[in-house]
């Protein structure tokens, strides 16, 4: 249950509160004055849904709480809300995620804005409710926009920033918050609330515009196409996410100027970076245990940061490589996997790989695989992965082999 | 080094399994003297739609290679052999929205052949071909077009005899003999059949056809916007409401502009307003909209966007009202309501000619009963015409006797 | 938040009486790619004439998708959206929920907007059926979820459903050399499933659009209604049945006639038979189901066996049945 504190150091028109990530995401929906939520039960996500309905139950939120039979309904549902105007939510974890699979892929090029929460929970079989990032990174071609958040107060203001970024016309594309199941979601850290009146000045209402659907502006919404209209259809989805990067840096600015408070750097979270001899790389709250690490390091006179990003799509790329450049070399942890791909690397490390293919300088890349189904990363794991990457760093080239941490062999 | 290609242009889903034999046909007929080949459906096309008009393909080459060229493909950029099954196809092709009105012999090369099945003459069906700006071959099967539906098909030896044509109109790929051999092997084949191909390769009529004749309309088309020029979020505008035709009477629905689906019909209604009771349930029950609401209160069918079905024929409780009329007996889609409006007797005149004509309203296809179509075929296969007068069916059939 | 004045109140659609009342108006127009004789796009039309200018339609995947709006054009004149195959349910729940929060809020003008959302037989009885179970039990949100069954998968070139009748002939179960009849399953009951499932859903209608004022003034009649509401509308099919086009009409009152299909409404929980199914349960005898199955192709292959079970199960549906045609409970089995 959520406390208020007695701010030390608080934040203009700001309200301290104890709360987790899935409570600090009911704060934000419900100063954005969310239309129409839909709930379906599955760990370690629902924790929002059972906190909306406490904020609509008190009176704190006027919103249509429908609990849906199924994720397929469920996001089906808040779909078609959208496409007449309401502002949605929705949400859920690994093979539920995967239950709405199909209201997924058609969200993208429907270009509906629809904000939802993943709790990354690993994916069924076996059944297992500890983080693992596969069930968000699943949509990663689909046209979805991904960020990954590490404390409540990340999951709170991403929120918001979601809404105003997906809703903005030019971009009108679906966005997943991905937030580490058990950790953020059930975990309860001191936040900054915003006022109401603050979140009206920065969250513009959601107008659909010309793709309302409405008596008043009657169109046909995807009616069948053939070969000779998908690929200009992609081609239109591929700009507006093209364009989305323009609106991060827009609403991110806005977002500091009129809470007084944010990150520079929307894209990803640098920790110790600027003079790293070893950059490791982690999303979510992997983080967490990596920053702890890196100090330890620090102390025993290992140079060692850290790039954490926040946006996974649209990729910054431009920024991520002048970013890892700048070291000896690089340790990525992925907390998933990707069977059968290059080099048997987690997501992360390949699309890194592939980010650094043309950049003038390419230090070696180490790929590691870390901390599934919950599985803690521990300081072991971290320091054992910096050692790999110093060993590459001195021989001047990646190990091509990925490492599995943490596996009892 | 050769390669023969063949498209067979017809109705969908009434001609489908026709057009799959004679595709498969022709390629297992080359198979005979050791070509490679390839038979296959216009994915497009599918899922078929009775009477929308649709495209199968063979394909026949010496090697493999020349073979792979046309793989992978839709349609081929052009045919040596357009086999038309439906003489009514003459008149053009829309099988899709925004792809206008086609001409039958679209794809057919300089110098190829037009094979139909039709009992017109040249003269009658040219002035529904559209003129091609390359000269081709005109080449007939005295018969009436074969239709049948998914399930019961009927055996009137058509995909023979097209064979049998195809071995006079392409000997050097398609012997007589080894078309012979690939319906006796079929497993719809027999030595009937067999015997009707070599009639049909006897019989076969053919003339050139030069750029000068042919229907000169410019067939109406469409240009396809840009990705930037289209709407976002695969949206387009729905149609307008429809007008009062005149005075703030009647009622003329607009229609979509992209897909006009009357070359999907083989016959068309004809009808006769002085007996029209004005019951509506033309009007009503026409699933494709087609009736424009007269100021007067009549019902006039719009003949750019009828496709045929009969429906209004049979809820009509009027005796004569609503006729059903082959669609070759007609060169254009003018509205009867005008030309009735203009000159009544006029009217009269040219509606009696069409709707007296046994010829012409004798229905063209469709299944009603289990062994209807042995019947049909039991009764004049050998002239290759094939006469059936069924009744008028619906609940007003008793009314119309 | 601005002052609301959202009732949730319905339109008021009186039902049209006689053909000659019915609305000039066309919503759903010509140019659409669908068979000769289609009986399901007919019912479109009727649909939304019924239902008037100020509605939304969503409509799932299957014929009156891909066939209407076919390669990026359109013949509806309101405002139409896709849905997915399954998604009926979902898409009535979350257009009417949607507008509803935003009348509510009054960040929309509050008016009574139609919320239509078709499914066939396929999307509808088969993969949608949680989901429309689910919106019949949410009696705050005004809809009209319409089945229009033609009895197959049509759209993908007619393969069986769960509304598939016995023994028909489609690409799932053709009629081979060993196995005369692969499909045995008898066709699902799913408006009296629906209705009897969900005590709480106001309206419930069986319809043939062969009488087409009746099954316009259902229509009517599930707008008005308020909550969310259920027609099945049984669409013979040309194609897919394997009949001449300009049979359609008729074969949609043989259906009736013979008994093979009920007529019938369940309304605020009481169950009315109406046309001519009224007549057979009020002792008009029925027409022996053969003038039906026969004048399809898709039962050419029926033995007299086959013919004379599928009358046995069209007997038992209206002599034993305690609700005619609608419920499937007996009062007793005879023997046992």
């Amino acid at each position: 249950m959520a406390v208020e504190t007695k701010p030390a150091g608080a934040v203009a028109d700001h309200k301290e509160m104890l709360i987790s990530g899935s409570e600090a995401c009911a704060e934000a929906l419900t100063l954005a004055d969310l239309d129409v939520v839909t709930a379906y039960p599955i760990r370690p996500y629902d924790t929002v849904m059972q906190a909306i309905a406490k904020k609509i139950a008190n009176g704190q939120l006027v919103a249509e709480y429908i609990v849906a039979e199924g994720e397929h309904s469920q996001f089906e549902i808040v779909k078609h809300a959208s496409t007449v105007g309401a502002r949605v939510f929705c949400g859920s974890s690994g093979v539920g995620w995967m239950y709405a699979m199909e209201c997924l892929t058609v969200t993208p090029p429907l270009r509906v804005p629809m904000v939802c929460m993943v709790g990354n929970r690993a994916l069924d079989d076996p059944g297992a409710f500890g983080v693992e990032h596969n069930d968000a990174l699943v949509v990663r071609d689909l046209g979805w926009m991904l960020i990954w958040v590490d404390t409540a107060q990340e999951m709170l203001d991403t929120t918001l920033l979601a809404y105003r970024i997906a809703e903005d016309r030019r971009v009108f594309l679906p966005c997943a918050i991905s937030a580490d199941g058990a950790f953020l979601t059930h975990s309860q850290a001191l936040c900054q609330v915003p006022s109401r009146a603050l979140v009206d000045k920065f969250l513009p209402r959601y107008e659909r515009g010309d793709l309302l659907l409405h008596p008043d502006n009657p169109i046909t919404v995807a009616p069948q196409a053939n070969e000779d209209w998908v690929i200009e259809i992609r081609r239109q989805n591929d700009e507006a996410m093209k364009r989305a990067s323009t609106v991060i840096e827009e609403a991110y600015a806005d977002f500091r100027k009129v809470m007084g408070r944010g990150p520079e750097n929307p894209w990803f979270e640098e920790y110790m970076a600027d003079d790293a001899e070893i950059i490791l790389v982690g999303m979510g709250t992997i983080s967490l245990p990596m920053k702890v690490g890196i100090r330890n390091m620090r102390a025993q006179g290992k140079k060692v940061g850290l790039v954490r990003p926040r946006w996974f799509r649209p990729f910054p790329t431009e920024r991520i490589v002048k970013a890892l450049s700048r070291a000896s070399a690089i340790g990525v942890i992925d907390r998933d996997y990707s069977f059968g791909s290059p080099f048997n690397s987690g997501v992360v490390a390949n699309e890194i790989r592939s980010a650094m293919y043309n950049a003038d300088k390419r230090p070696p890349l180490m790929s590691f695989i870390c901390g599934l189904g919950g599985r803690e990363v521990t300081l072991e794991d971290v320091a054992k992965a910096t050692d790999m990457c110093y060993a590459a760093a001195k021989a001047g080239k990646s190990d091509p082999k990925t490492h599995w941490l943490g596996v009892r062999e | 080094m050769a390669h023969f290609t063949c498209e067979v242009v017809y109705r969908g889903i009434f001609q489908k399994n026709l057009a799959a034999r004679i595709c498969r046909g022709i390629v297992l007929s080359a198979r005979k003297a050791g070509r490679w080949g390839i038979a296959f459906g216009r994915y497009g096309d599918s899922p078929q739609r009775n009477g929308i008009p649709a495209k199968d393909f063979a394909i026949v080459a010496d090697t493999q290679e020349e073979l792979e060229q046309n793989m992978a493909r839709y349609e081929p950029k052009e045919v040596d052999v357009t086999i038309c099954v439906d003489d009514t196809l003459s008149k053009g092709v829309e099988s899709w929205a925004w792809y206008g009105l086609q001409p039958i012999n679209r794809l057919t090369i300089s110098g190829g052949t037009l094979l139909m099945t039709s009992l017109q003459s040249p003269a009658d069906l040219l002035k529904d071909i559209h003129k091609k700006d390359a000269p081709y071959s005109l080449a007939l099967i005295r018969a009436k077009a074969s239709f049948s539906g998914l399930w019961v098909y009927k055996e009137d030896h058509t995909e023979a005899r097209i064979l049998g044509a195809l071995a006079r109109i392409k000997p050097e790929f398609l012997s007589l003999d080894a078309v012979g051999q690939a319906i006796k092997e079929a497993e719809w084949g027999s030595d009937l059949k067999v015997a009707s191909a070599q009639k049909a390769h006897e019989r076969l009529e053919s003339r050139p056809v030069k750029i000068t004749e042919g229907n000169p309309e410019i067939p109406y088309s469409f240009e396809m916007p840009k990705w930037w020029e289209m709407r976002e979020g695969v949206s387009i505008p729905a149609i307008p409401i429809g007008k009062p035709m005149e005075g703030g009477k009647g009622y003329v629905p607009e229609r979509n502009p992209y897909f006009k689906k009357f070359t999907t019909r083989t016959m068309r209604p004809v009808i006769d307003f002085d007996k029209c009771v004005k019951c509506t349930l033309c009007w009503i029950q026409c699933p494709d909209s087609c009736f424009d609401v007269t100021p007067d209160g009549l019902y006039d069918a719009n003949m750019e966007a009828c496709c045929g079905c009969g429906v209004c024929e049979a809820v009509c409780p009027a005796k004569d009202c609503v006729t059903m009329v082959r669609e070759d007996a007609f060169e254009d889609n003018a509205s009867q309501w005008e030309m009735w409006r203009k000159d009544k007797g006029q009217y009269k005149t040219w509606m009696t000619d069409k709707i007296h004509s046994k010829e012409h309203i004798t229905r063209s296809h469709g299944f009603r009963f289990r062994g209807q179509y042995e019947e049909e075929v039991k009764k004049e296969l050998d002239s290759g015409g094939i006469e059936i007068i069924a009744g008028i069916p619906g609940e007003n059939a008793e009314s119309k006797k | 938040m601005p002052e609301s004045t959202f009732t949730n109140a319905t339109q008021i659609l009186e039902p049209f009486k006689g053909v000659k009342k019915v609305t000039i108006e066309e919503y759903f127009t010509s140019g659409h790619r669908t068979c000769q004789g289609c009986e399901s796009a007919l019912v479109m039309k009727l649909m939304v004439k019924a239902a008037g200018p100020r509605t939304i339609v969503l409509g799932s995947t299957g014929c009156m998708y891909v066939a209407n709006t076919t390669y990026y054009t359109t013949p509806w004149v309101v405002p139409w959206m896709h849905t997915q195959l399954g998604s009926s349910g979902s898409a009535a729940l979350g257009t009417a929920a949607g507008l509803k929060a935003l009348m509510k809020k009054g960040k929309m003008k509050s008016e009574p907007i139609n919320v239509i959302a078709f499914c066939g037989d396929g999307g509808g009885a088969d993969m949608g059926l949680g989901a429309i179970s689910a919106t019949l039990t949410h009696k705050e949100y005004n809809s009209l979820i319409l089945l229009y069954d033609n009895e197959s998968y049509a759209n993908t070139d007619i393969q069986l459903s769960g509304s598939t009748p016995y023994g028909a002939n489609t690409t799932f179960s053709p009629p081979g050399s060993v196995h005369r009849i692969i499909h045995t399953r008898w066709k699902k009951n799913t408006a009296g499933m629906l209705a009897a499932g969900h005590p709480e859903c106001r309206y419930v209608a069986t319809v043939d659009a062969s009488y087409a004022v009746e099954m316009m003034n259902k229509v009517r009649k599930a707008l008005t209604k308020g909550g969310p509401t259920f027609i099945h509308s049984l669409d013979p099919c040309p194609k897919g049945w394997d009949y001449d086009p300009m049979l359609s009409h008729e074969l949609g009152e043989l259906a009736v006639e013979t008994g093979v299909f009920p007529l019938y409404e369940v309304e605020d929980g009481v169950v009315r038979h109406y046309g001519k199914s009224k007549a057979i349960v009020e002792g008009r005898p029925r027409k022996p189901v053969r003038e039906y199955l026969l004048k399809q192709g898709r039962f050419a292959h029926f033995t007299e066996e086959d013919l004379g079970y599928f009358q046995s199960k069209v007997d038992e549906m209206w002599d034993k049945w305690e609700v005619p045609g609608v419920i499937p409970f007996w009062k007793e089995r005879p023997g046992k």
